[in-house]
């Protein structure tokens, strides 16, 4: 099927150097210099670096904070990776630097500078999910995850640009304004978090919240050469997520390394009693797994068992990112990683049924923006027609279609031909999971089947962006965790462009994919995958 | 949206609960008679057991009167086709064998997660009725709501 809906493209994978020691498998010699590892040490945390800087006194929340926002200043009329930004910053920072030089206790994310998408709420600040709905609507309320990050001293920056409600895989869709690639101006950052991704990729921010329902946070993580971490379905409470399909929903977190995504995450985990739907299951202390490369064993990862997953590596994927995603493999296997292929049989019915299933429930969630209580409102002498022109003006094409489909799939006499088949499909995926999971520690896969494209070149053809989801749909049908992080280099842009590998880890098992995450990056040599067109903050 | 929950039940519901809903429904007023025997044929062709060979494709025009969303021609036009490939597409989960297999409506979870059903006071009340693009006093205010015939 993919093969009818995403023709191959050829792509060779750039010659990327491996970690110390480890055997060569394709030809290595680097050219590119973005990946020369002899320049490059492995990526570190910018939230440990932070948290050090700030109370051995080396530097202050506001000095970060000025660099941080002088860096969007400078970058921003090119990236367009944010809606808003703040005007509270410096402030923040300024009470942080006071509470520091009083010798008071700060929160683990002092001074940590972060981006959040515009479809999670912030109080007081527009939270627009990039409709035109909802502009200049401010929330009154901050979402949980929101709330968290301000209790642990995170600094909000501002509100990441998107596709319009997460509906769209190249934040093309956005009312606003299209978010350029940090890697190559002219491609996208992928979708729907693609502000939240380029930013991190740009260092405009340090960290950053997205939300992932069909591949949202993984996608463009690959495209923008960052690490996107979607979470177990229920880690995170989603209230203050405007919900698009909330079965599928997450809110998952943007870094630039295994560490900071994984920090990230902890600080936004837990139960809710605001969200029914989150879990009241332990959440480990990830950073214990951490560790420095200089305790590393020669097979750090001896032992763990990992499936490739076989039909991910089938006929309409690149063949750059195929070839990325085996080096990658073998570099597991290096690790001391047991990796073997698994085959997940309902792999392909996932799309379809993701759509049928997202753009139901969307159909539904949706039915709030009536341009009554909030937001943008069309006058009408009549409340049947104030609705039908609020939401026909306020919504953008791509919202309108999907939740038109989801009205199709939920009519009368169609909901046993469309939503619960979908559903029925569900339940074959995650047994397929399982069984897989059963006999491996982690799944992996590309996280899409290309690098990033033109910006325009899919905008038209919905069921070509569909099939760009093919990697990343099931995971979020089965609920399950799992981790993208950069592992290679494609032909492309003015220096190569990233290609993501996704882990996928059993329900609640993120503690796994962190250390496997952690160990793969770290000892990937060359991979300070720092985008060519952006010097870094100085 | 009265729309939405409207189509909860819609969904939900057999055949002849569907035409009294649709009869009542305020906005059909002026054409629900032929809504009416629309919901009729598809509910006696697809109520229980699905044939797929005579799904209907979509009716843009009345999808987006059921949706509260209103198009102008070329959205129609443009939207119609993108959608009818879509559903299309969706066509090919009609083949797949899933019976006895139970559908899944979401991940698996744990339950008894549910708070107790009690109202609380939100602080911030100014703030919610600054978003309220029209009110008078404690009232939202809306068109009238009544059709005129």
């Amino acid at each position: 099927m993919l093969s009818t809906l995403q023709p191959p493209r050829s792509l060779t994978l750039l010659p990327f150097r491996r970690f110390h020691g480890s055997k060569t498998i394709a030809s290595l010699a680097s050219s590119s210099p973005t990946l020369d590892a002899s320049s490059v040490s492995p990526p570190q945390s910018q939230i440990l670096t932070t948290r050090r800087s700030l109370l051995s006194g080396e530097t202050t929340a506001s000095e970060i904070a000025k660099s941080y926002l002088s860096r969007i200043r400078l970058t921003e009329p090119q990236l367009k990776c944010f809606l808003h930004v703040s005007e509270n910053v410096l402030k923040e920072a300024q009470e942080i630097d006071q509470r520091i030089s009083r010798g008071e206790e700060v929160g683990p994310l002092a001074g940590v500078v972060i981006g959040v998408k515009d479809n999670i709420c912030t109080e007081g600040m527009p939270s627009t999910a990039a409709s035109r709905i909802l502009e200049h609507y401010r929330p009154p309320f901050d979402a949980t995850a929101v709330k968290k990050i301000k209790e642990m001293g995170g600094i909000v920056v501002g509100k990441t640009n998107m596709d319009e409600f997460g509906m769209g895989s190249t934040t093309e869709a956005s009312a606003f304004q299209v978010t350029a690639n940090p890697w190559d101006l002219t491609r996208v950052p992928g979708g729907s978090s693609g502000g939240s991704a380029a930013a991190v990729a740009a260092n405009q921010c340090m960290v950053s919240l997205g939300s992932d329902t069909g591949g949202s946070v993984r996608q463009p993580a690959s495209f923008c050469g960052v690490v996107g971490l979607k979470p177990t379905y229920g880690r995170v409470s989603r209230f203050g997520l405007m919900a698009y399909a909330s079965s599928l929903d997450v809110i998952g977190c943007f870094g630039s390394t295994v560490a900071d995504a994984g920090m990230l995450l902890h600080a936004v985990s837990g139960y809710d009693r605001f969200d029914s739907t989150s879990s009241k299951q332990d959440v480990p202390e990830f950073e214990s797994q951490f560790l420095s490369m200089d305790s590393f064993e020669s097979k750090p990862l001896k032992g763990v068992r990992v499936g490739l997953i076989r039909e991910t590596l089938e006929e309409g994927v690149d063949s750059g990112v195929r070839s990325a995603t085996q080096e990658a493999a073998s570099h597991l296997e290096a690790l001391g990683c047991l990796v073997t292929e698994v085959s997940l049989p309902s792999f392909s019915l996932g799309l379809p049924a993701y759509y049928v299933i997202a753009s139901s429930e969307s159909s539904s969630n949706l039915s709030r923006y009536d341009g009554v209580r909030y937001g943008n409102q069309v006058m009408a002498d009549e409340l049947n027609k104030l609705y039908d022109c609020s939401r026909g003006q306020g919504f953008g094409g791509e919202v309108k279609m999907r939740i038109l489909m989801g009205t199709y799939a939920l009519s009368a006499g169609y909901y046993d031909a469309y939503y619960k088949r979908a559903q029925q499909v569900r339940t074959l995926i995650r047994k397929d999971f399982k069984a897989a999971l059963d006999h491996n520690d982690i799944l992996i896969s590309p996280a899409a089947p290309s690098a990033a494209y033109k910006i325009g070149e899919k905008k038209d053809d919905p069921l070509a962006m569909y099939a760009g989801d093919i990697m990343t749909v099931n995971v979020n049908l089965a609920g399950l965790p799992a981790i993208v992080l950069p592992c290679g280099l494609v032909e492309g842009g003015p220096s190569g462009l990233p290609v993501g590998l996704q882990m996928i880890g059993a329900a609640f098992d993120e503690e796994t994919l962190l250390k496997v995450g952690h160990i793969f990056e770290q000892t990937l040599n060359g991979s300070g995958f720092v985008p060519p067109t952006l010097p870094n903050v100085a | 949206m009265a729309t939405r929950a409207l189509l909860a039940v819609l969904s939900a519901s057999p055949p002849r609960m569907i035409r009294i809903k649709v009869s009542t429904f305020p906005s059909s007023s002026s054409s629900s008679s032929i809504k009416f025997q629309r919901h009729i044929t598809i509910a006696r062709c697809f109520s229980s057991d699905t044939n797929p060979s005579v799904l209907q494709p979509p009716d843009v025009s009345r999808l987006a009167e059921t949706a509260r969303i209103s198009l102008t021609p070329s959205e129609i036009e443009e939207c119609g086709a993108k959608i009818r490939q879509v559903i299309d597409w969706f066509g090919q989960l009609q083949q797949v064998d899933v019976s006895s297999v139970e559908p899944a409506i979401r991940a698996e979870m744990e339950g008894g997660n549910l708070r107790e059903d009690a109202p609380e006071t939100f602080e911030n009340r100014e703030s919610i009725r600054a978003s309220i693009p029209s009110f008078d006093e404690v009232y939202l205010k809306v068109p009238k709501v009544l059709n005129k015939e």
